[in-house]
């Protein structure tokens, strides 16, 4: 009995995957022989699922909004719908591989994404391979797109950034002293907390740093050292889930030392931890929401307006509509696409890698252009935002000092 | 003597079919990619899996240390691979890191091919024996261990080991907590303009999987499965219990070295927070999948569960919205038949084992397929042609609920603890009794 109705649920499985099969043959028939437009792919590159789930979901309705704003392009006079093909990458280098695999079967024309850099570098080559342009999103590590000409990227790097906030702690505090904590095992936060050290040991300041373990959930220990070795910015490049913890615990602990951290901690979760505490709080970031010239008011207001039509968005972007830095990157990356194949001769992979090198255009995050050796975005300033009491308040553009 | 030789050529006759098939998809054009990746990843973990079997299944020793062992064999495979002037950018954060050489480079400079060949195998052995080594270490004090308590302590081990792959003293070989990446993968392997990119996992598991069952057909083998079954007995037969033991121990985790070098092969970087306890649980599953102490039962299980978390189920991670009324219908009408079809066959079942009343299974059926089919009739008339439930995440739930199904309903797994052949040939002679003869005869089961 238990035997046979097993068997019967693996049939329902096999006989729906057979239903949804035949459904999706006679839909695209449908659509071939229906209308004149043509389709074309843009695969979504993203993590629905994993460490960097809530960041790679922000992500995606940046990338959503913007092709419900610019749904078709032209490219060499043929008019194509654009369809967006979502996969989950779960954050892990093992899963991405395949994740990609899937969207080259799936035949896209250009890969947004990933939140991530792990997952980009590990998915690389089979882009490469399949002559993908793939465009990255949040991917901040050198790595991603050093030596891959399919890669490109349209957010400033961790080299950086690192420096960017050690100018920043010398620049706003005087700091003499920084003390970096980052997760152990974490690619970005180490990498940062690198570059952020060299940077501050140039400029003349003293550095100890400390990395705790996966699953840690007591950071006073870590915030008692920094406060006894007298330091006077403590820069804590971590996850979204850590910092929460970390702040409230330094918080608790009468720690007044300001807390400095990288792009991922812009982010609500930041905000719900800093709210009704006194701690200072500064992370760098892309973008500023309130900046009312160029693109970015007008990216604001009507991303807003698409998070609050919808519940399912709204819980996407975290419960609320505060527009984070990666949703705009992910908007410009679509963007920096659809420039590339306006500007592409054909749709092909190798057409729109080359016409990609030639964007040129006034994005949310700045003005893009691509560096022709790398493929990264020239980016030459960073934004600083403070949490303060459930909003992030600019406070200046930083750049990194010569 | 005669069936014997009957058999070897069978068998050769099938696995030169084999490869000429993967050889021909590999150099297809329009063959979906993601066949290709379900095909390379699941030899790669069929050959986990039955390493772990052999720990688990054949020798009786809980052990969840795989993915430790694993970890070691990528790194030692990665760090010795890296071509020499890609090591500055790859360790930019240890600057000076990297062994300086390249194995893999070296022999295909010199000797072309062939070297590219001898090396990869040079390093794949390298990458077991670094992990068999700290096996054996390991083995000394955790082997006294038994059950419960050696699975603790392996899977505690392979945590650390993770930690200690990600210290940062270890960074100039390690690259800390940096993904490698850029080393000899399966994609180097041509003949011409041949891909060998899906032939290669096969030709490498296959021949260490061959290594296994010699060795659990042989006299070492038949002790290991002496100490499953009872440990006293087997010593009082003579078998050596640490001997054997720590044998088993150390072969298993050279062989997770192994494929854990394949896995980064085919992954084309390797980065330590993969390696996870999960990773063990994933293995674990194939093995309870596929059956305990079943080597045949594994290497099918691995390929089903590769195919299902990575292929066939991702589907339900897109939103899907149907073209029209008569798309839906057409679904409708598909849903309702596999609804009906499976109630009216469970009411079968149950009448003719007596048993149709009013019981707890019949009434839960009854409600849950009328429920199904009123939602159905609801969909067809409602104005909506989005398909419920189908999102970003639905996938690894229904996945989740699969595996449960199987693992609640086949306690023993998919082929217990047989081989294939074995099953195929008892099924064979089942059809044979249940249609050859008359039907009575077929009915004992």
């Amino acid at each position: 009995m238990k035997k046979f109705f097993a068997l019967a649920l693996a049939l329902v499985m096999a006989l729906s995957l057979a239903a949804c099969g035949e459904d999706a043959g006679t839909s695209s028939g449908s659509a071939a022989a229906g209308g004149d437009a043509q389709t074309l792919k843009i695969g979504v590159f993203e993590p629905a699922s994993g460490d960097n789930g809530a960041g790679g979901k922000q992500e995606v309705l940046g990338i959503e909004y913007a092709n419900s704003v610019c749904p078709t392009v032209e490219v060499g006079g043929v008019t194509y719908n654009i369809e967006l093909k979502e996969v989950d990458n779960q954050s892990s280098t093992d899963k991405a591989v395949s994740a990609a695999q899937e969207l080259v079967s799936a035949g896209v024309s250009v890969v947004l994404g990933t939140y991530g850099s792990g997952c980009a570098i590990a998915a690389a080559p089979i882009f490469e391979q399949a002559q993908i342009p793939a465009i990255g999103c949040s991917c901040t590590n050198p790595a991603v797109t050093e030596s891959n000409p399919y890669y490109f990227r349209v957010c400033y790097l961790d080299p950086f950034q690192g420096p960017v906030m050690a100018n920043f702690a010398k620049d706003q505090f005087s700091a003499k002293k920084a003390y970096v904590l980052t997760m152990l095992g974490e690619d970005y936060g180490s990498n940062l907390g690198t570059y952020f050290s060299q940077e501050f040991e140039k400029l003349g300041g003293e550095i100890k740093s400390e990395s705790f373990t996966e699953g840690t959930s007591d950071f006073s220990a870590y915030i008692q050292n920094a406060v006894s070795w007298g330091a006077d910015v403590i820069f804590a490049p971590s996850a979204t889930t850590y910092a929460s913890l970390i702040i409230g615990q330094a918080a608790k602990s009468g720690c007044t030392i300001p807390l400095l951290a990288g792009d991922t901690w812009e982010s609500s979760v930041i905000l719900d931890a800093q709210k009704g505490t006194d701690q200072q709080v500064f992370c760098s970031t892309f973008f500023d929401e309130n900046d009312e010239s160029g693109a970015a008011a007008s990216f604001v207001k009507g991303f807003k307006e698409y998070l609050n039509a919808d519940s399912q968005r709204l819980t996407n972007n975290g419960g609320n509509d505060i527009v984070a830095a990666v949703s705009a990157l992910g908007y410009d990356a679509y963007m920096t696409a659809i420039e590339g194949l306006k500007l592409s001769a054909s749709t092909s992979g190798e057409d729109i890698q080359a016409a990609l090198f030639n964007v040129d255009f006034d994005a949310v995050t700045g003005h893009i252009t691509i560096d022709a050796a790398t493929g990264d975005a020239n980016k030459t300033m960073a934004y600083i935002k403070q949490a303060t009491d459930g909003t992030f308040t600019f406070i200046k553009t930083q750049s990194v000092s010569e | 003597m005669k069936k014997n030789n009957k058999t070897k050529i069978v068998s050769a006759v099938l696995i030169v079919a084999l490869l000429a098939v993967l050889l021909l998809l590999d150099n297809t054009k329009g063959v979906p990619s993601m066949l290709l990746t379900v095909l390379r990843k699941g030899a790669i973990y069929a050959l986990v899996a039955v390493s772990m079997n052999l720990l688990n299944g054949f020798t009786g020793l809980f052990s969840l240390g795989q993915a430790g062992f694993m970890l070691l064999g990528a790194y030692t495979y990665a760090a010795l691979t890296i071509p020499v002037e890609s090591q500055t950018s790859i360790y930019q954060q240890y600057p000076g890191g990297g062994v300086g050489f390249s194995i893999t480079e070296g022999l295909t400079n010199a000797m072309g091919g062939f070297g590219l060949l001898l090396g990869v195998v040079i390093c794949l052995i390298l990458a077991g024996i670094v992990a068999a080594l700290l096996a054996y270490v390991i083995g000394l004090p955790v082997l006294r261990l038994k059950s419960d308590y050696l699975a603790i302590a392996t899977l505690g081990f392979a945590e650390i080991l993770r930690a200690v792959v990600q210290y940062a003293k270890l960074g100039p070989v390690t690259n800390g907590s940096n993904l490698l990446y850029g080393f000899t993968s399966f994609d180097d392997f041509k003949i011409g303009s041949l891909k060998l990119s899906t032939v290669m996992p096969f030709v490498f598991s296959g021949l260490c999987i061959a290594v296994v069952v010699l060795l659990i057909n042989s006299t070492y083998g038949r002790a290991f499965k002496a100490i499953r079954d009872d440990e006293v007995a087997a010593e009082a037969m003579g078998i050596n219990l640490a001997k054997h033991k720590r044998m088993s121990f150390v072969i298993s985790s050279f062989f997770a070295g192994i494929s854990g070098a394949l896995l980064a092969m085919y992954q084309a970087s390797v980065q330590a927070v993969t390696f996870k306890a999960a990773m063990t649980y994933e293995i674990l599953l194939i093995v309870v999948i596929g059956g305990i102490g079943s080597i045949s039962g594994s290497v099918i299980a691995s390929f089903l569960f590769v195919g299902c978390s990575e292929w066939w189920l991702r589907f339900l991670d897109n939103e899907k919205t149907l073209k029209n009324f008569n798309a839906k219908l057409i679904f409708a009408i598909i849903f309702g038949l596999i609804v009906a079809g499976i109630a009216v066959a469970i009411f079968f079942k149950q009448k003719k084992n007596g048993k149709l009343g009013a019981n707890v299974p019949c009434i839960g059926t009854a409600i849950v397929a009328l429920a199904a089919i009123g939602w159905d009739i609801w969909f067809v008339i409602s104005p909506n042609l989005k398909l419920p439930l189908l999102r970003s995440g639905f996938r690894m739930v229904v996945f989740s609920v699969i595996i449960m199904v199987v693992v609640l309903f086949f306690r023993k797994g998919l082929l217990g603890d047989q081989e294939l052949p074995d099953v195929l040939h008892r099924f064979g002679a089942w059809l044979q009794s249940r249609f050859g003869k008359s039907a009575k005869g077929g009915d004992a089961k």
